[in-house]
């Protein structure tokens, strides 16, 4: 039905996509998979019509049902997109914070659809919107067809913008990322969602996303993208069964996946057989050692939490109304040991983060207990653009801890050399070169600078890290490196990790034990393979169902 | 990947650059050497046209103008650098801390720039001098008064962005002094907004200063100002129209290079 020939996009002379070549047939789902900047978002945008005006075609042409919708070296045709947009085709953005009108009610945003392309009268809109509302799962649609969108949550406004998407029975649907921005529950419904969809209505979806796993779940064939080139493409099964390609091969191992070993026992092993028999023991003993610890309670916790509740404050720092306080964490108790990772998983609003902010000592508005070892347990924080200071160079963001805990405490001053020097054996720990210490930031790839934030919580050897979502803002293979990494310094140094993410795959790679979130309360603690097998709590089960990989 | 750093010229740059460099030039030899002494009279010469002997012809005293507004230009380059100085540095300041701790001190703070902003700044201003004193340095230090407020705001708000910023936290994390998150962590990232704050701060010292001589204040007679030497004009704008157009023009120029200037920077930037 869809045909993509051969088809290069280039922005500024530069090529995106190269010779790219897709097909889709009338109720499949075929998923573009690869990182970020392989060229998969703008092979959608051109298929759709909505590329920007810079970008042009420098070869190939697009087909839909034999008729022609461009070709390279000409002008797209406005008139002719305008009468395949929405009706014959649509998509389904990432964001759904941002790709609806904040200012318009959502029922007059889905009717412009008809209005557009239909002759249907105000009362018939009307009622097939709500109709659609019902279909795609949207409950009490007379409210949500009155509400604006900063009144419907994420997952809402998602179903929204898939019943814009399909309320004309259009046969392709194109969906950017439709559930990255969104809760793990919530995630898995729009999946369901679209796969009932899919097969109501048998329409073809274009499914793009970077999540491997959900690719697997969700579509019939795959196509692995790379650097603008497609590298291999065949059905789902034969990709992930019997990957043809070195790169698919690859970003197939880095995905966390429950059916693979941890990666910490791993990195414990790869220690032990690379340092012979001092390492084996080494690494043999740390695997043991977690255990044998919580067992006997022979070693004491480096941060010891009891009935801890985090508060919010609430109200406009302005001068004259009275702050109220909101209570985002109630009555947390545990214990993290030496040399132990602790994962921390739960959805966006639980109170991961004013947790990880108290054991900082960054909120105040604490009550109950911390006790820990550690005098300034440091961070590593999601974004690795923005947990950088741009105006600074990498050997002086390495530097800068140090000299502020000479400043502190005059017994730990350096001298500038041993700074350098320190500076420069922390960029070799964290695998970078000493070429990088002069750049700066903005000159790093995201990788990079994660491995420089890392390299700066630990300079001052803190012993306990909170790592919030340390990798959810990477690649994959990204991904496994820094997770890696991550481990192997935990290693050498004895860390404590607080680890948080909402990707359950990923902790569990990284974690001796995991403590679940929900609403502020930690509903389950436990070890990690025995919470994964025997989940106590329903919510937990949910969780691990809704990440099935 | 390229080290170098790539200056990106652009027309708004170039011509900038070009009418503000000669314009201060001017200015700057003008305290050294000027064609004619700034204040020989010459009844002989009165009211003379532009010539190549006085290429903007001479004034009511016979004053060669060329070499009065060459005076004028360096006085008004200087005074104007020092008020955006003096308003710049009290701005960094005030605004980094109250846009970074906030509070009670910043609706203080707040409050009084809305105070100052909500009158015209020539009117406050003259409030100050006749509280002070006429006199050069006076009319800077109430001129910098004046300025101080823009740059809080401007300051201020980038502060407030900038403080929950991940490197700013992670910076107290790692216990960072707060003068030094303040001046050597914030305020760094802080100068692309900032100058371009300067530049525009320097357009309004300049006309404001020109404003002020106007009307009598700040430099005195017998030294050269460009306001002044237009107030004079006045009288004899039929007879000598060369008299007003001259300093007229010249603050046009050096204005209009500067804004030129400040645009092309902006445009880099971006």
């Amino acid at each position: 039905m869809i045909k993509i020939e051969n088809l290069s996009v280039a922005f500024d002379g530069t090529e995106v996509v190269k010779n790219v070549s897709l097909d889709l047939r009338d109720g499949e789902i075929l998923g573009v998979v690869g990182e970020s900047g392989s060229g998969k978002s703008v092979t959608a945008l051109t298929l759709m019509g909505l590329v920007a005006e810079t970008a042009r075609l420098t070869s190939g042409r697009i087909l839909y049902d034999d008729v022609v919708l461009q070709e390279a070296g000409k002008p797209r045709d406005r008139v002719l997109y305008r009468e395949y947009q929405g009706a014959k085709m649509s998509m389904v953005f990432q964001e759904p914070m941002t790709s609806l009108n904040p200012t318009q009610r959502v029922g007059r945003q889905v009717e412009e659809m008809l209005r557009l392309h239909t002759g249907l009268t105000s009362g018939e809109i009307r009622e097939k919107v709500l109709e659609t509302f019902a279909s795609v799962g949207l409950r009490n649609g007379e409210k949500v067809y009155a509400s604006y969108p900063h009144q419907l949550s994420g997952g809402m406004r998602q179903r929204v913008m898939i019943a814009m998407a399909v309320i004309l029975h259009p046969r392709l649907i194109v969906a950017d990322e439709p559930t990255t921005a969104l809760d793990v529950t919530i995630q898995n419904q729009i999946i369901e969602l679209l796969q009932k969809i899919n097969r109501e209505q048998n329409n073809a979806i274009l499914f793009i996303t970077h999540d491997l796993n959900l690719a697997r779940r969700i579509c019939h064939r795959i196509a692995v993208m790379k650097d603008g080139c497609v590298v291999e493409s065949g059905s789902t099964k034969e990709v992930f069964g019997r990957p043809r390609e070195e790169y698919t091969r690859r970003l197939i191992e880095a995905v966390p996946s429950r059916m693979k070993r941890r990666t910490a026992a791993a990195v414990r092993e790869r220690a032990a057989a690379e340092n012979s028999a001092e390492g084996l023991a080494r690494g043999k003993a740390a695997g043991e050692q977690s255990a044998v610890r919580r067992t006997e309670k022979a070693v004491a916790p480096i941060v010891r939490v009891k009935d801890l509740s985090v508060f919010y404050k609430e109200g406009n720092n302005s001068l004259f109304s009275r702050n109220s306080r909101r209570c985002v964490v109630e009555e947390a108790s545990f214990e993290i040991y030496p040399g132990e990772s602790l994962g921390l998983v739960g959805e966006s609003g639980c109170g991961k983060t004013s947790l990880s902010r108290a054991l900082l000592g960054i909120n105040c508005e604490v009550k109950g207990e911390i006790v820990q070892k550690t005098v300034r347990p440091q961070m590593i924080f999601q974004d690795p653009y923005s947990s950088l200071n741009p105006a600074k160079t990498i050997g002086w963001l390495l530097q800068e801890p140090l000299r502020a805990a000479g400043a502190l405490d005059k017994s730990l001053a350096m001298t500038k050399e041993d700074m350098e020097a320190a500076a420069y054996d922390m960029l070799h720990r964290v695998g970078m070169e000493d070429k990088y210490f002069h750049r700066k930031p903005a000159q790093l790839s995201g990788g990079q600078r994660q491995r420089i934030s890392i390299g700066q919580a630990l300079i001052t050897g803190p012993g306990f890290i909170v790592a919030d979502e340390p990798v959810s803002a990477l690649d994959v293979t990204i991904q496994a490196q820094i997770m890696e990494l991550m481990q192997r310094l935990q290693q050498e140094m004895n860390l404590s990790y607080l680890f948080i993410s909402h990707d359950i795959n990923v902790v569990y790679h990284m974690c001796d034990r995991i403590m679940v979130m929900k609403e502020g309360r930690i509903v389950e603690i436990g070890e990690t393979e025995e919470l994964y097998n025997h989940p106590r709590e329903e919510y937990t089960k949910l969780l691990l169902c809704g990440s099935a990989g | 990947m390229k080290l170098k750093h790539n200056f990106k010229w652009n027309k708004y740059l170039a011509a900038g650059l070009v009418m503000t460099g000669i314009a201060v030039l001017l200015g700057i030899l003008g305290f050294f050497w000027t064609p004619y002494s700034t204040t020989a009279m010459n009844a002989a010469e009165k009211f003379s046209p532009p010539s190549l002997r006085h290429i903007f012809g001479t004034d009511n005293f016979g004053r060669d103008i060329f070499s009065r507004v060459m005076q004028g230009l360096g006085t008004s380059i200087v005074i104007s650098s020092l008020v955006v100085l003096i308003s710049g540095a009290a701005g960094i300041v005030i605004g980094a801390l109250t846009g970074y701790i906030g509070g009670i001190l910043d609706e203080v703070v707040m409050r009084i720039t809305d105070a100052v902003n909500g009158f015209p700044s020539i009117l406050l201003t003259l409030v100050i001098i006749s509280i002070l004193g006429n006199g050069k340095q006076n009319v800077i230090i109430s001129m910098g008064i004046v300025f101080i407020p823009s740059y809080v705001r401007i300051v201020r708000s980038e502060y407030l962005r900038l403080r929950d910023a991940d490197y700013i936290r992670r910076a107290r994390l790692m216990g960072v002094s707060r003068f030094r998150i303040l001046f050597v962590h914030i305020l760094p990232n802080i100068f692309s907004v900032f100058w371009v704050s300067v530049m525009i701060g320097f357009n309004n010292a300049i006309l404001a200063e020109s404003g002020m001589s106007y009307l009598g204040i700040g430099v005195q007679p017998p030294d050269a100002s460009l306001g002044k030497m237009l107030s004079d004009a006045q009288g004899y704008l039929q007879r000598a129209p060369w008299y007003a157009l001259a300093p007229g023009l010249t603050i046009v120029w050096l204005v209009l290079g500067f804004s030129l200037f400040s645009e092309g920077i902006r445009r880099k930037e971006e």
